[in-house]
């Protein structure tokens, strides 16, 4: 019978529960093991593991398939008791694993308990010799593989804020829906922190908890932006980022007219003002986008000034009830300044409030 | 005799690489998309229907666009925002299916006419309230359903005297729509509004009549109508009638059909001038819903699945260059097919449109740009470039109709 022999690393973790730690290339994972999908099997439950996705499949794909791409934590393989360690002389902790190579669809010595979808990412990627760590126990209970099956699957994810606030510092491939929020968090980062910016410190994020602004209502603005709005006019579709500084300085000129107009609101509590809540934020921000457009024609590359929007901005403050008094929707539809919500409901009505008038009564 | 194209973003990705099935990871959504009309180097339609149902949605439901999406399309007007070349027409309606169930029509005529106004729109439909009764010789409309007809007809006319009344200050030219039950109330529908002063008149709620009702009533209409009325058929695709219709004052008409027959008609969804044929199924393991519902029991094997999609999409590939013959195309298709279709099989219609591969035939951008890719049945960059290539069918179809008719005259 053909094997594979690896240099492996026992660890004893307690009495009787020995884990085997070695590297195998990527390619080889699929002859030592093989994934036990979950199924009814004349009603008896068999195996454990979801189906692949293969989106997820394909960003890790694309990943190993980038320039210097390193994959640490490492897949986990319950193998059979056909799998021997066999340790050196000098030290019982070091040695050699004994893996039997089963090609074809016989059943393998091993079953993916963590890892299915990288497995299958290294089975399609176009790699040649990386190598992937690997932890294996050996057990012929299936219900042992079950059980650490559920246990390392059942982390908690990180918490979104923190990954947003992470990201401005990397730059490697990244699975491609963080990767797209990876510039709007760059510029979220540059207004949160810049001394100039009106929102200097007013974002809340992990390492701004007293920010008054949640971090994903900005996020939101800026991404609507980029794809529909201001922004885009200074994006480089080629690498979904662009002139990072002209952006900053149309966010700055907006929301620092924004300030000067509506001082009462700005920088309150959510709760004192809906002008720091996600629906104003939301609404603002359309606006913003609108009064660009007036300003901001095609041929001309200049931006559009403070006081430009300023001088637009006081124009609808009849309209706008950030901290007191109603929002007047329509003739059957007034809604008490604090009782705007941050749903999409609510954010449309104002959001459709904001600009009508704007054209209405500014615009023309 | 103009065709609109009622659109519902109904654009497709130029980046879609149908070798790796990716696409741009940095694409904007619509922005960096192709409508039908940037596809095709020459038109498939003489113009687009847009609806405010579609834009805006319904009553707390959001409609097709996002919030951005909508501002952006309202800021810079139809023709921007669909880069539509100026000798396009645009014809703006209220989507009265969306709201047909309700007691009323959920906008008012400032509300439309805003949203006509505001978008830039060559036409503009009064706001109307669907009647979904036809009357046949077996069964006539009686008692609380004639009411009911009569009192959807009532505020269709109130509304569109209102409409034409502010249309004044209006940058488009208005519609008036009639709706009826029958050839007669719809008539009478067209002498109100004629009286009224409408001369272009939309004939709503025709889209479930047989072509047989549908001209009996333009007949009926025809006794009434004013030399210089007009009418458009909204959601009506009959082009064998074409000269008909066009005898009884129709000067234009809308529809999705050859569209949407493309992504969801089950047997004819690639059509051409003489003969309409059956995509060939390869569902995509992980993103067809009846695939993945499969794969996720476990009464399927992914693995298995994946191989043979695999398999089919290769040996199609393989076919269109000349490398693997037909028997072999349809081996690995009847293979896969077995494993997500149990009823009756359709090896016969997939032979039939390999034998013929009419793609090879078609001059259509789409066709000649993607070839045998245009008759898979898979997702969205395909089914909906085929729903493109049925449009220019469709449109190359009714310009050689309007040709025979000129002809004749």
């Amino acid at each position: 019978m053909n094997t594979i022999i690896v240099p492996a690393l026992k660890i004893e973790q307690g009495p009787g529960r020995a884990l085997f730690s070695f590297a195998i290339k990527g390619k080889e994972i699929q002859s030592i093991a093989s994934i036990s999908r979950v199924k009814r099997h004349e009603d008896e439950l068999v195996g454990y593991q979801r189906p692949e996705v293969s989106n997820h499949i394909n960003e890790i794909k694309r990943y190993l398939e980038s320039e210097n791409p390193m994959i640490p934590n490492a897949l986990v393989i319950a193998f059979n008791s056909s799998v021997k360690f066999v340790p050196s002389d000098h030290n019982k902790s070091f040695g050699e694993l004994v893996i039997p190579i089963i090609e074809g669809d016989d059943s393998k010595p091993g079953l993916i308990v963590d890892g299915q979808q990288r497995a299958a990412a290294m089975r399609e990627a176009d790699i040649d010799s990386f190598q992937m760590p690997v932890s294996a126990f050996i057990t012929d209970d299936s219900q042992e593989q079950r059980e650490q099956f559920i246990l390392v699957n059942s982390t908690k994810p990180l918490p979104k804020g923190l990954i947003y606030e992470l990201l401005p510092y990397t730059e490697t491939k990244l699975a491609s829906s963080l990767q797209k929020r990876r510039f709007p968090a760059r510029i979220l980062d540059e207004l949160n922190h810049r001394k100039d910016s009106p929102f200097y410190q007013l974002i809340q994020t992990a390492t701004n908890p007293s920010g008054l602004v949640k971090d994903n209502s900005i996020l939101k603005l800026i991404e609507a932006s980029l794809n529909e709005g201001a922004l885009y006019n200074y994006r480089d579709a080629a690498t979904g980022t662009g002139d990072i500084e002209a952006m900053i300085i149309v966010l700055c000129n907006f929301w620092g007219a924004v300030s000067d107009v509506f001082p009462e609101a700005w920088a309150k509590k959510p709760k004192e003002s809906r002008l720091m809540h996600g629906a104003g934020m939301t609404a603002l921000g359309q606006l913003m986008d609108e009064i660009f457009a007036r300003y901001h024609i095609d041929q001309q590359k200049e931006g559009v000034s403070r006081e430009q929007f300023k001088q637009d901005l006081e124009q609808m403050k009849p309209y706008c009830h950030w901290t007191n008094g109603t929002w007047n929707f329509g003739e059957d539809d007034k809604v008490k300044w604090n009782d705007l919500q941050n749903i999409t409901k609510d954010i449309q009505k104002l959001t459709n409030h904001l600009l009508r008038k704007y054209r209405m009564e500014v615009w023309k | 005799m103009k065709f609109f194209f009622p659109d519902s973003h109904d654009y497709v990705d130029p980046s879609f690489n149908f070798e790796t099935e990716k696409n741009n990871e940095h694409r904007v959504i619509q922005r960096d998309d192709k409508y039908a009309h940037e596809l095709f180097s020459k038109p498939v339609y003489d113009g687009i229907l847009v609806s405010k149902a579609i834009v805006d949605g319904v009553k707390g439901v959001q409609g097709r666009y996002s919030v951005a999406q909508r501002q952006r399309f309202f800021r810079e007007g139809i023709y921007r925002f669909f880069r539509l070349p100026k000798h396009y027409l645009t014809m703006g309606d209220c989507g009265a299916f969306s709201y047909a169930k309700e007691y009323e029509p959920i906008y008012t005529v400032d509300e439309v006419n805003e949203f006509y106004s505001n978008s830039g729109f060559t036409y503009g439909i009064s706001l109307d309230h669907i009647i979904f009764d036809f009357e046949t010789p077996k069964k006539k409309v009686t008692g609380k359903q004639l009411e009911e007809c009569l009192r959807r007809q009532e505020i269709t006319l109130e509304k569109a005297e209102e409409f034409l009344i502010k249309n004044k200050d209006m940058s488009f030219a208005p519609y008036g729509v009639a709706h009826g039950w029958s050839p007669e109330s719809y008539a009478d529908s067209v002498i109100k509004l004629q009286k009224i002063g409408y001369d272009r008149i939309a004939l709503g709620g025709m889209i479930p009549l047989k072509s047989s009702e549908i001209l009996n009533v333009l007949k009926c209409i025809n006794n009434i109508r004013n030399t210089k009325t007009q009418f458009h058929l909204l959601g009506v695709n009959r082009l064998e009638h074409i000269a008909e219709f066009s005898n009884y004052g129709v000067t234009s008409f809308d529809s999705t059909s050859p569209l949407m027959r493309g992504l969801k008609d089950d047997k004819k969804n690639y059509h051409t001038a003489t003969e309409d044929y059956t995509a060939i199924g390869v569902p995509q393991v992980d993103a067809n819903n009846n695939m993945r519902k499969l794969v996720a029991s476990g009464s399927i094997n992914q693995n298995e699945a994946f191989k043979l999609e695999k398999a089919c999409l290769e040996s199609l590939i393989g076919f269109e260059k000349g490398v693997v013959a037909k028997k072999e195309v349809l081996s690995a298709l009847t293979e896969y097919e077995k494993l997500y279709n149990s009823k009756a099989s359709r090896v016969d219609l997939m032979d039939k449109v390999l034998t013929d591969q009419p793609w090879k035939k078609c001059p259509c951008d789409v066709c000649k740009d993607i070839g045998i890719h245009v008759i898979l049945k898979r997702a969205a960059a395909r089914n909906r470039r085929r729903g493109f290539h049925n449009l220019y069918v469709a449109y190359e179809k009714l310009q050689s109709e309007l040709n025979k008719m000129n002809q004749v005259k």
